[in-house]
């Protein structure tokens, strides 16, 4: 890895530079995409995979370069937490894709992924300067935040389904079945997985928030009350999405508009958060005290 | 140049020409395929010849070493199946040459057929090439004449949308069940009513793997009857609303004069199911279906306007893309034309 980080070093590609081109590359699968449906083209899933792929890869080149930069997972502001979860969508989408065999997965996923990952890069002030070692060197707290934002990642896959889902089943109750409607999955597909994919969305935030609240406990004063609220909010949300699902009281279509609007209430609980965050890492005493290390843009 | 080739024909009558009626009395049964095929090749300045015959066609396919053969093959092929030879000559074509290989080559694809796009028609011409060569009454021109078309079929079906989307009701019923449910084969079907729509549509649906076929009616002979010939079972017609919450297709054409199914009824059906969809086909008119029901969560109704619609709407596209298939074909018909003259297959 070392020499390809040196070898686009010598290319000058910064990190910035590796996500944008990955966000480009996502807009074009879902451009190919859209165009092979509106032409009603056979769709090109071997392009499609093609360009993920090599966005997903210019995307791990991009954090690569950042958490070298500020030796630690690059989870530090909105940009590269929206960055992180996009890459998560697509890294799902791999695993995903062939475990379920859904048709489309890799255009709507290619949407989202261009939608986050380009829409983080459009608004340079999400981009904000940090302290180096925001974790404070706490593997517990580095690891919380990975699993919490992969979790993210997880509902971002489960509104791609639920999408999906609310489609198709628009197109049979419409009695629609031409373009994008005769190449999705079908409804009990789509639900199917939206189900399994929730819980292992919810067994994983849950995994992030147990490993969180070891340092939690440790250290009270350090965790803001506005973070722990909203992320405890998002969990007992899906928690309870999870919950109506299996016992069957929230299902098919309820339980799609369900996922997608907790997966939009998860993205803007970003802000809040990441603001509480910021604001702590002003006070006296905190692990990120040290502001003369700020990484430069 | 055209005349280099005068010899090759092709002399038939299709549903372009002739009616159903006429095109069963022209129609030519089983052995006599053979036999006149044979009959055909003993005929002055016959050297190959290849009957087509299906329900919607028949065509003598030959090459001759001269082009004076038209009225010897039309005498001799009214002759063996017995039809008046004007009637005949009213409903039928000739042609000859670069047409026959163009003709061949639409045939193949589909696109001449009545049913656009139909890939049955690959399988017949196949069938009645593979018994024609074994049976010595091809040669080298009509080998390589059929053997492209079969290869030109295929380019003109992948490269357009000929074969897209279903044409027959029965065929939609099974893409919108697969839409709702994906792989049908767990699928469990009721069928109610003996019709004959709705026995096609279980027909397709057993053509696609779903084996779990139940059948009910209000005469439970018929109902039993037709259960076994879909090697299903048969129920008391009073007892389906009962079991109505353990299938997941129904496809109804009783001859009810209103509904047997009411949105109430189907209302408490969906609570015993809960997330399992259910997928109606109300195949009969008037409908035997409440079509409150369709605003039911969960629930997809489809009647047979809206299957027809879309099988007409499929049809619709396929005949759109015919300009473009027949395009690709001209090529090939073309390409096969230009060998056929170069290696001297064909003689003057």
């Amino acid at each position: 890895m070392n020499t390809i980080l040196a070898a686009f070093d010598a290319l000058s590609i910064s990190d910035r530079g590796a996500m944008g081109m990955g966000a480009v590359l996502y807009l074009a699968a879902f451009a190919c995409g859209l165009l092979t449906l509106r032409m009603s083209k056979p769709y090109l899933n071997s392009l499609i995979l093609v360009l993920l792929g090599s966005g997903f890869l210019m995307q791990i080149l991009g954090l690569n370069i950042r958490g070298a930069e500020i030796k630690a997972c690059p989870l530090g502001n909105i940009f590269e937490v929206t960055q992180f979860i996009s890459w998560s969508l697509v890294l799902l989408f791999f695993i995903v894709g062939p475990v379920f065999r859904v048709r489309l997965l890799g255009f709507f996923t290619a949407a989202l992924a261009a939608f986050l990952s380009g829409g983080s890069m459009l608004f340079p002030g999400l981009d904000k300067p940090y302290p180096p070692g925001i974790f404070g060197g706490n593997p517990w707290i580095e690891l919380h935040a990975a699993l919490a934002i992969f979790s993210y990642g997880v509902f971002a896959i489960v509104a791609v389904v639920s999408i999906m889902f609310l489609i198709q089943q628009h197109g049979l109750k419409k009695k629609q079945f031409m373009g994008v409607y005769q190449f999705l999955p079908s409804v009990q597909q789509l639900d199917l997985v939206a189900q399994r994919l929730s819980i292992t969305g919810v067994v994983i935030l849950t995994l992030a928030l147990i490993f969180g609240s070891v340092f939690w406990l440790e250290n009270l004063e350090l965790v803001p009350v506005l973070k722990l609220s909203v992320t405890c909010l998002v969990w007992a949300g899906y928690l309870c999405v999870v919950l109506l699902r299996i016992r069957k009281k929230l299902v098919t279509r309820r339980h799609a508009i369900a996922a997608i609007m907790l997966f939009i209430l998860a993205l803007a609980s970003l802000w809040p958060v990441e603001t509480a965050r910021s604001s702590n890492r002003t006070v006296p005493g905190t692990i990120n005290q040290d502001t003369s290390d700020l990484r430069a843009e | 140049m055209s005349e280099a080739l005068q010899s090759l024909f092709v002399l038939g009558s299709t549903h372009r020409e002739a009616p159903i009626e006429l095109r069963e009395q022209f129609a030519l049964e089983g052995e006599d395929v053979l036999a006149l095929q044979k009959e055909m090749l003993e005929l002055p300045h016959i050297k190959e010849c290849l009957i087509v015959n299906t329900c919607n066609r028949l065509e003598v396919y030959g090459l001759a070493d001269s082009p004076e053969v038209e009225d010897l093959v039309r005498s001799q092929l009214c002759e063996r199946n017995g039809i008046n030879r004007t009637l005949f000559d009213s409903h039928s074509f000739w042609r000859t040459n670069l047409d026959v290989l163009q003709h061949a080559l639409e045939v193949s694809s589909g696109i001449d057929s009545q049913m656009v796009g139909e890939t049955e028609i690959l399988g017949q011409m196949k069938g009645a090439y593979a018994v024609a060569k074994d049976n010595h009454c091809t040669g080298i021109v009509l080998n390589r004449l059929f053997e492209k078309s079969f290869q030109a079929a295929k380019s003109a079906r992948t490269q357009t949308g000929i074969t897209r989307g279903q044409v027959s009701i029965g065929n939609v019923a099974v893409d919108l069940a697969s839409r709702i449910f994906g792989k049908i084969t767990q699928s469990r079907v009721l069928l109610l009513g003996s019709g004959e729509v709705g026995e096609s549509t279980a027909q397709a649906l057993k053509s696609r793997g779903v084996s779990d076929i139940t059948v009910s009616s209000r005469t439970f002979e018929s109902a039993h009857a037709l259960a076994r010939g879909l090697g299903g079972a048969a129920i008391e017609f009073e007892d389906f609303q009962a079991q109505l919450s353990n299938f997941d297709i129904v496809i109804s054409s009783t001859a009810a004069p209103g509904s047997i199914l009411t949105k109430k009824v189907v209302s408490g059906i969906m609570k015993k199911r809960q997330e399992k969809p259910l997928f109606i086909i109300d195949l009969a008119l008037p409908r035997d279906i409440d079509p409150g029901v369709d605003t039911l969560e969960n629930v997809y109704l489809y009647n047979l306007d809206d299957l027809s619609k879309i099988a007409n709407e499929n049809l619709k596209q396929r005949r759109i893309e015919i300009e473009r298939a027949r395009a690709i074909l001209k090529s090939y018909a073309w390409t096969l034309w230009l060998q056929l003259r170069r290696r001297t297959l064909v003689k003057k």
